[in-house]
Formats: structure tokens, C-alpha cells, sequence
């Protein structure tokens, strides 16, 4: 009974809920600001993003009339829970670690791709047009990331596995723990390949620039979400938030989950390495490149990271 | 219940900007994309955002005489953005008609069609003009809230 108490607080108080939403919220704060700071622009407050989340909650939801409005208004709830619980799975080194009972890597990897799955629906749903071309980007971006996303992560429970005597483990605990006796697989030059898709991966999976192909604002004008007003609008922007601490805390946890054994310690040292991965792959990518045609970031990461992540794996399993 | 006034102040600290151009020269559009894109006029610091679709938006920036061909596109387009919003008439155009004000194909005054809360004259009008429009928009949309 305390155990499901103690998964319940996982999901809905920390690290999961009110902690990664405040948390997502207040990364996109920074990353508008230090955009902004490096166009030399004063940039928004801090605290813009939930100035924008509480906005939207004083809106009317529209709803369109080609739309299936059950469709149409439950999806984004389905994308919220799936990353509420997805955000109950990273562990936080010396602070967090998942119960067992909530699942593993595998589990995550799943939970990963329900936004895209609930951003096609919502997009079809909408009965846009552009919510149509947004969901058919979405799906052929998805099939190009979901693959090096897949063997990176076999790529690591192996190389894991291996080292402590066994086949593959994905249990997170079980990786943080490897690396944290062995050292962390951000050195280990057979990792190297893997970290590298990785870096091309999560500005895909978050929809940062060069790759936020889906919901271009000036050409498909948001795409999936273009029929959104209002509080379910608000549920996207969410959604998101979440997302972004769960992909890096993802990375973190698979690649350089070193840290302190104190708990303030671990926590800051976790957010610290948030921020930083978060600033070099998200805001200077992001205003450093312009965006891909869908063809080319589909050839693009059926090239370099899929490559990179199967020569990872090959790597791992040879040596 | 006092929370709820604290986060109607608040949330009159994001308002999201689209633009519609009914009819316009481009002379104001190209003064209104200056006004958030350069970094010497940055609106962001309001917490303004351009934003791509019409049900993202609350104040509506819109500029032209609204000529008789884009009438019906206009008046679906402002329907399309949900309450509560707050209108900006920028330029002369629709104020009048500007230069184009004797012209058959317009149909300026554009709050005999659409209500317009806040006028911003000038042709163009400057950035700055543009900006105290957009903060003249805030304040009245607070008491919409």
C-alpha cells in the first residue's frame, strides 16, 4: 500500500507533476530568455511560460465543426498522463530512483512516443488541413527518430548488461548504478556514437528548430495543434514542458548520471546538467540553424544517426 | 477568492499578437514584423508572441482599408479567434482609408464591420506608435479578462 502511495507521489508531486511542470516551464523560461539575450533582444520575464499556461486557462476552447470533438478534446489529456507517469520513470541520481513497479527503459521508450502519437491524432481530428499535413510530417519524422532512439538504448542496457555479467538490463537504476562504479558513458569512447545520436535525436523528439518540422508556425502554422484554443491548448504546452524534462533527464540518466551522494547536492547537480544540456542542444541549435524540409530530415536521420546508433550497438556487443 | 484577480493580472502579462491584413499595402506589416523582429523594438519583453494561428491569438493587430474582396475571409478570420480578444486597428487605412479612401474597392471605415478598440494612425506609424497601441490593447483586454 505505501509502495503505491509512494508511485501515486512519483506521478503527480515529484519528480513527476507539479516538480517537472514547474520544472519544463521554467527551462523554456531560460531558453526564450538566453535566445533572446543572444539576438541581443531584453527578451520575455523569467517566468513567461506560466504567464502563458495561466492565459490560456482564462480563454474559450473552440471547438471546429469539422472536428470529432471527443477526439478532438481528450487526446491532449492522453499526452499529459502518458508524460506525468513518463516523468515518474527518470530517475535523479542520489535523489530518485523508480520503483520497479511503475516499469523500465522499455517502458519509457513507449511512453516517448505517445506525444507524437498524440499530436497526429489531434491533428487529424481537428479536420485542418494543415492539421493533416501536420500530422503525416510528424508520423514520417517519428519513424526516422523512433529507430536510433531504440538502439541507444539497447546500445547502453547492453554495454550495462554485459558489464555486470549478464545480457542486456533495462532497468535504470541498474545503468545509473553501472556507471556510477565504472564511470559514466559520456568517457567510454564506445559509447561515443550512441552520445552523438543522442545529441541528434532530442532537438527532433522535442521539436526544436532544425527539426520542428510538424508545427512550422510559417508554413503549416503550428500544424497538429493549429485548432487549439484556450485550456486545451494550455494541456499541449504542458505536455511539452514535461517532455523536454523527461527526454533530458532521459540523456542524463543514460549517458552522465554522475553526481554527489547528498540529496540538495544530486538535485542541483541534476538540474545544472538539465540547463546545460538544454542550452547547448535546444537554444543555440534552435537559433544557430534554420528548418529542414521534411524529406531531408527524414534522409538526413536515416543517415548520420541511425548509422551512428547502429555502429554504437555494434560496437557494444563486439567489445 | 482573491487568487483569481492575481491570475487575470497575470495572465494579461502573455498576450499573443496575430496580424491580419485586410487589404494593406504592406507598408504597416512590414512595420509591425520590425517592431517584434528587430532586437531595438523586442515586444517579447511584454510577453507578446507572434503566433501563426487565429485561435492562439488575443490582440489582433489589423491593418488595411479592408477591401471588398478580402471583406468575408476578414470577418471569418476574427470570428475564428475566442474571446476574450482585443482589437488594434494599425494605420490610416483602417481608420479612413488612407490614400485609398475614395476607391471602390474599399470599404474603410473598418469598425463599421469589425469593433475596433484601439486605433494606431500614421502611414506607417512608427514601431514605437505601434508598441504604446499594443500596451493601450493590454490594458483594455485586463478588463475583459
Amino acid at each position: 500500500m505505501s509502495n503505491q502511495i509512494a508511485i501515486l507521489l512519483a506521478v503527480l508531486l515529484f519528480p513527476g507533476g507539479v516538480f517537472a511542470l514547474a520544472l519544463g516551464l521554467a527551462l523554456k523560461g531560460v531558453d526564450r530568455r538566453v535566445a533572446a539575450r543572444l539576438q541581443s533582444r531584453v527578451g520575455p520575464p523569467l517566468m513567461q511560460p506560466f504567464f502563458d499556461i495561466i492565459k490560456l486557462g482564462f480563454k474559450r476552447t473552440m471547438v471546429p465543426a469539422a472536428a470529432n470533438e471527443t477526439v478532438f478534446l481528450y487526446t491532449p489529456l492522453v499526452g499529459v498522463v502518458s508524460m506525468l507517469i513518463a516523468a515518474a520513470l527518470v530517475p535523479i541520481t542520489s535523489v530518485y530512483a523508480p520503483d520497479a513497479a511503475i516499469g523500465n527503459l522499455l517502458v519509457l521508450l513507449y511512453l516517448l512516443m505517445i506525444p507524437g502519437i498524440v499530436l497526429m491524432i489531434a491533428g487529424s481530428a481537428s479536420g485542418s488541413p494543415y492539421g493533416a499535413i501536420g500530422f503525416s510530417r510528424e508520423m514520417a519524422l517519428m519513424i526516422a527518430y523512433e529507430g536510433p532512439l531504440v538502439l541507444i538504448a539497447a546500445a547502453v542496457a547492453i554495454r550495462t548488461g554485459m558489464g555486470m555479467g549478464g545480457w542486456a538490463t533495462f532497468s535504470l537504476n541498474d545503468i545509473i548504478a553501472y556507471q556510477q562504479t565504472h564511470g559514466a558513458f559520456l568517457f567510454d569512447p564506445v559509447m561515443w556514437p550512441a552520445v552523438a545520436a543522442f545529441c541528434f535525436f532530442y532537438p527532433a523528439n522535442l521539436g526544436i528548430v532544425p527539426f520542428d518540422i510538424p508545427e512550422a508556425e510559417t508554413e503549416v502554422l503550428e500544424g497538429p495543434i493549429i485548432e487549439y484554443s484556450g485550456p486545451t491548448l494550455a494541456l499541449f504546452k504542458v505536455m511539452s514542458a514535461v517532455k523536454k524534462v523527461v527526454v533530458l533527464g532521459l540523456g542524463i540518466a543514460l549517458f552522465f548520471p554522475l553526481a554527489p551522494e547528498s540529496l540538495v547536492g544530486g538535485l542541483l547537480v541534476w538540474l545544472i546538467k538539465m540547463a546545460v544540456l538544454m542550452l547547448i542542444g535546444i537554444t543555440v541549435v534552435r537559433l544557430s540553424t534554420g528548418r529542414m524540409r521534411i524529406d531531408q530530415a527524414f534522409v538526413f536521420f536515416l543517415k548520420w544517426p541511425l548509422l551512428l546508433a547502429v555502429a554504437s550497438l555494434a560496437v557494444v556487443v563486439v567489445v | 477568492m482573491g487568487l483569481i484577480p492575481d491570475f487575470k493580472k497575470i495572465a494579461t502579462r502573455s498576450p499573443w499578437l496575430y496580424r491580419i491584413n485586410a487589404g494593406s499595402c504592406n507598408g504597416c506589416d512590414v512595420e509591425m514584423a520590425t517592431t517584434a523582429l528587430i532586437p531595438r523594438y523586442d515586444v517579447e519583453r511584454l510577453g507578446c508572441q507572434y503566433c501563426g494561428s487565429p485561435k492562439h491569438a488575443d490582440i489582433v493587430l489589423i491593418s488595411g482599408p479592408l477591401t471588398v474582396r478580402v471583406k468575408d475571409a476578414v470577418l471569418r478570420m476574427f470570428d475564428e479567434i475566442p474571446e476574450p480578444k482585443v482589437t488594434v486597428a494599425v494605420g490610416v487605412c483602417p481608420i479612413s482609408g488612407g490614400i485609398f479612401r475614395e476607391s471602390y474597392a474599399v470599404l474603410a471605415p473598418i469598425d463599421q464591420y469589425i469593433p475596433i478598440d484601439v486605433n494606431v494612425p500614421g502611414c506607417p506609424p512608427r514601431p514605437q506608435a505601434i508598441i504604446a497601441g499594443v500596451a493601450k490593447a493590454i490594458e483594455i483586454w485586463r478588463e475583459r479578462l
